[in-house]
């Protein structure tokens, strides 16, 4: 996309989003706040299938270990909240980094069992340690009195809190568009596309890609912020295998040939769980049917879909471009 | 300095390999001099593929030595090589296939260390006719452009010696007739050797300069075209007497 | 005590034994990492449940199985065999989003609360281990962990499909163009792997209790069994089972951190350096 275009979408979406966070229900600023932060998580796990062309089962190790890095922070009182944020995120990416030079070279579903059961374990590390992180019951964060010089009690609000979510996913998906834009996203892509060419061209293959495994890492811990800013809880749950799974399925419904794809995933799961009225008892079938569907059908998922008719729209041979290349 | 290895750009001596009882090449000697085309033509199965991974270094030599414009690099392993200007295609296409045309070709050029990689990927474009493909994915390439793009791909950094394994396999006639105008081109404006193995008699009789036999890893013949389609055991061990 | 923590650990080593087969068969046939297992596995309590409600334990034995293999084959069918040429992560996901409907399934038909199964009345009895009393349902499991993975190994070894099923899991296009119909046979092994699944189901409701969480109590063991045992490897995945049922039983009681971390610390070598079984050489 063109530095022109990009700063259109941007700027229209910051306006969508104040102009949603003014105008709409608390409910509905609740439902959304939620599916946001979902979308920053999923955003992240679809990093690293786009970029990589891995799938992960254990990202949520990511959005529960910020969670609970920056409520033990807060606990021990040694710093700032603001620079426990980003000390928690310095040190999961850097732990992501040096977690990725040693797992990226797994191939094919080895790497994903493997995520799998690296996740399980810190799941039952945080349930068992009562003393550290709460156990099983889960601990709460000690949000200060101000943060960032916002009162907590004006943060809270829910209008507040869906536009600082919202606008830290445009933030996120601007800097990763500006980022894959360069040098490092051909290179991961020549990475992705043919691991034994890249070499032979001269590509080092191993640094891009822990680089973006931990680049997935820090995005997916965004969102454990988010959350644990939404909620001032984390709880053992935000772990769990399950909970990546479900990420997963908003980036393969969702699609991930596009960095927004699964952000529509996250929009589409929420909606599928709560406002499907009587059928809500039965969401996790819909989810499930929708996510075969799209398998079998719509292998590039609903962002797929509508890029296509975008681009059928368009003059054709822009194709490319258009779809966020 | 010896002026005679000068010459030759390559130069493989008695190049062997064995492994688990097979020996796939053994005591094979080539050598290509600079603008020339040099064809390697002989059964499936006979060791030519073998040979051309023993001398880009994708396979280690069990005996023999590979030299590059004198200079011996049997040590080198392929990356190495390739700095050293001897590039390759491979047998199977080997693109980028997510990844735009230019994208690709000027992103290899960069990591060749060329100094302005964009407009190296451009004249390598242009020369094997993929301009107006430059922002086209290569995965909507046709067979025969893709073929042409994994041999630009080979061509950044403009290597001195370019090996083509069965580069015209899979194309039409016509896209073949193409594509050996390319190879003569490129040796003629661009002062690139070739050493390519193929099937195609027509081409390989065509365009070589130098043709060398292949039949169970060793040299059968090697010579001009005509005295090599002339030689007798050549016409009974591969072309059959009708040739 | 040690007795009673020992046994237990057999107990639930049977049981994976079971299931593990199972998993380990649809792999080897069609590469596929069944994530749906799980629930499979649940499904098939759940059904035996109701059978044996209605009549008794001893038909839903046989039953639930049966209704299982039914279903196994339906997935190979219009599943696993369509999506063959896929690349193997889009067919996990699909197994995934199958475990979704199925537990779905489950809640809408049998709700959310727990059931317990009554052990048939012939086993309900104790005996006497060793100086100590078990339950002789138990021992049942054993005997029957014990002839599944005895079965198994005497079918694929000597007879004539298990032939076939060891070559098509080798190098199913060579099997199939010795006119074997590779078909019918995965149909018949993902059948069977499921009828396993169900089995398993069945034969651990009486002394687990019913509960829609069942699955993912025992999918992570079965993954955790499957990759420690390596890969298609089904005396593999016999050994792994028995170990992971100890360490489940004696780390429960003694060690009971360690014990959970440890399957997991054992996967993650094995994966890091050896994950060659995993890597989808069939493509």
């Amino acid at each position: 996309m063109t530095l022109q275009r990009i700063s259109i979408t941007t700027l229209v979406a910051l306006a969508l989003g104040a102009t949603v966070a003014m105008g709409v229900s608390s409910n509905l600023l609740s439902l959304l706040t939620q599916a946001v932060v979902y979308a920053v998580f999923a955003i992240g796990v679809g990093l690293l299938l786009r970029q990589n062309g891995m799938v992960s089962f254990g990202h949520a190790l990511f959005f529960g270990f910020s969670g609970y890095l920056v409520g033990i922070l807060l606990q021990m009182k040694v710093m700032p909240a603001e620079l426990a944020m980003l000390v928690t995120l310095l040190a999961l990416t850097v732990m992501a980094f040096l977690m990725g030079l040693v797992i990226v070279r797994v191939p094919g579903i080895a790497f994903g069992m493997l995520t799998l059961a690296i996740g399980q374990m810190f799941f039952l590390t945080a349930s068992r340690s009562r003393g550290l992180t709460g156990g099983a019951d889960g601990m709460s964060i000690d949000w200060p009195a101000t943060l960032f010089g916002v009162a907590q009690s004006q943060l809270l609000k829910p209008g507040t809190m869906f536009l600082i979510c919202w606008v830290t996913l445009i933030v996120v998906l601007l800097l990763l568009t500006l980022l894959l834009n360069t040098r490092f996203g051909s290179i991961t892509e020549a990475v992705r596309d043919n691991e034994e060419r890249a070499r032979f061209i001269g590509i080092r293959t191993l640094l891009p890609r822990a680089a973006v495994y931990a680049l997935s890492a820090c995005v997916t811990g965004i969102a454990g912020l988010l959350s644990a800013l939404n909620t001032g809880f984390v709880s053992p749950e935000n772990l769990h295998w399950s909970l990546s799974g479900v990420a997963l399925m908003m980036v393969v419904v969702g699609g991930h040939k596009v960095l927004w794809g699964p952000a529509v995933g996250a929009v589409v799961y929420f909606l599928a769980k709560d406002i499907l009225g009587s059928y809500a008892n039965h969401w996790m079938a819909i989810f499930g049917i929708a996510l075969i569907t799209v398998i079998v059908y719509s292998p590039s998922g609903i962002a797929g879909v509508l890029a296509k008719w975008v681009q059928g729209k368009n003059a054709p041979g822009t194709l490319s471009k258009t779809l966020g290349h | 300095m010896d002026t005679s290895s000068n010459e030759l750009v390559l130069d493989a001596q008695d190049v062997a390999i064995h492994y688990g009882g097979v020996k796939a090449v053994d005591g094979v000697s080539l050598s290509l001099k600079k603008g020339q085309i040099h064809g390697l033509i002989g059964p499936n199965g006979a060791g030519k593929s073998t040979v051309i991974d023993a001398i880009t270094g994708r396979r280690r030599l069990t005996r023999g030595k590979v030299s590059l414009a004198g200079v011996d690099v049997t040590d080198l392993g392929p990356t190495e090589r390739r700095q050293r200007g001897l590039s390759r295609s491979f047998q199977r296409t080997s693109i980028f296939e997510q990844m735009l045309v230019r994208q690709q070709v000027e992103l290899a050029s960069y990591k060749m260390g060329v100094a302005n990689s964009g407009a190296d990927a451009d004249a390598i474009l242009q020369e094997l006719d993929l301009m107006h493909l430059s922002h086209a994915v290569a995965a909507d390439l046709g067979y025969g452009e893709q073929r042409r793009l994994d041999l630009a791909l080979a061509l950044v950094g403009r290597p001195a010696v370019l090996l083509l394994d069965e580069p015209m396999a899979g194309l039409s006639v016509k896209e073949s007739h193409d594509l050996a105008k390319h190879l003569q081109a490129l040796t003629s404006r661009w002062d690139v050797s070739v050493l390519l193995v193929e099937h195609d008699m027509d081409v390989v009789f065509g365009i070589s300069d130098v043709v060398t036999v292949f039949e169970l890893g060793r040299v059968i013949a090697s010579g001009a075209p005509a005295a090599v389609r002339a030689d007798p055991r050549v016409r009974t061990a591969y072309l059959g007497s009708a040739a | 005590m040690l007795t009673i923590n020992l046994f237990n650990g057999l107990v639930y080593g049977a049981l994976l034994i079971i299931m593990c087969s199972g998993l380990a068969l649809i792999y080897g046939l069609r590469r596929v990492v069944n994530f749906a297992h799980g629930s499979l596995y649940m499904l098939g309590a759940y059904i035996g449940y109701s059978i044996a409600g209605a009549t008794n334990f001893w038909v839903a034995l046989v039953a639930a199985p049966a209704i299982m293999a039914v279903l196994g084959v339906l997935l190979d069918r219009y599943g696993f065999r369509l999506l063959q040429d896929r690349d193997p992560l889009s067919v996990v996901l699909v197994t995934f989003g199958l475990l979704l409907v199925i537990e779905d399934f489950v809640l809408t038909i049998w709700g959310k609360n727990n059931f317990s199964m009554s052990v048939p009345a012939a086993l309900n009895t104790s005996v006497d281990l060793l100086g100590t009393p078990v339950p002789a349902y138990r021992i049942a499991v054993i005997v029957v962990g014990a002839l599944v993975a005895i079965g198994l190994s005497l079918w694929l070894r000597y007879s004539k499909i298990g032939l076939f099923v060891r070559a098509a899991s080798t190098d199913p296009t060579t099997t199939a163009m010795q006119g074997v119909n590779t078909d019918v046979l995965s149909a018949g092994v993902v059948g069977l792997g499921t009828a396993l699944a169900g089995l398993a189901g069945v034969v651990a409701a009486p002394f687990l209790s019913l509960s829609p969480s069942m699955s993912s109590d025992v999918i992570i063991d079965s993954f955790v069994v499957v990759v420690i045992g390596g890969l298609g490897s089904l005396a593999g995945a016999f050994v792994a089972a028995m170990v992971l049922g100890m360490i489940q039983a004696l780390g429960a009681v003694y060690l009971p951190d360690a014990a959970a971390l440890l399957p997991f610390a054992l996967m993650v070598a094995i994966l890091i350096w050896k994950p060659a079984g995993f890597a989808g050489s069939r493509t």
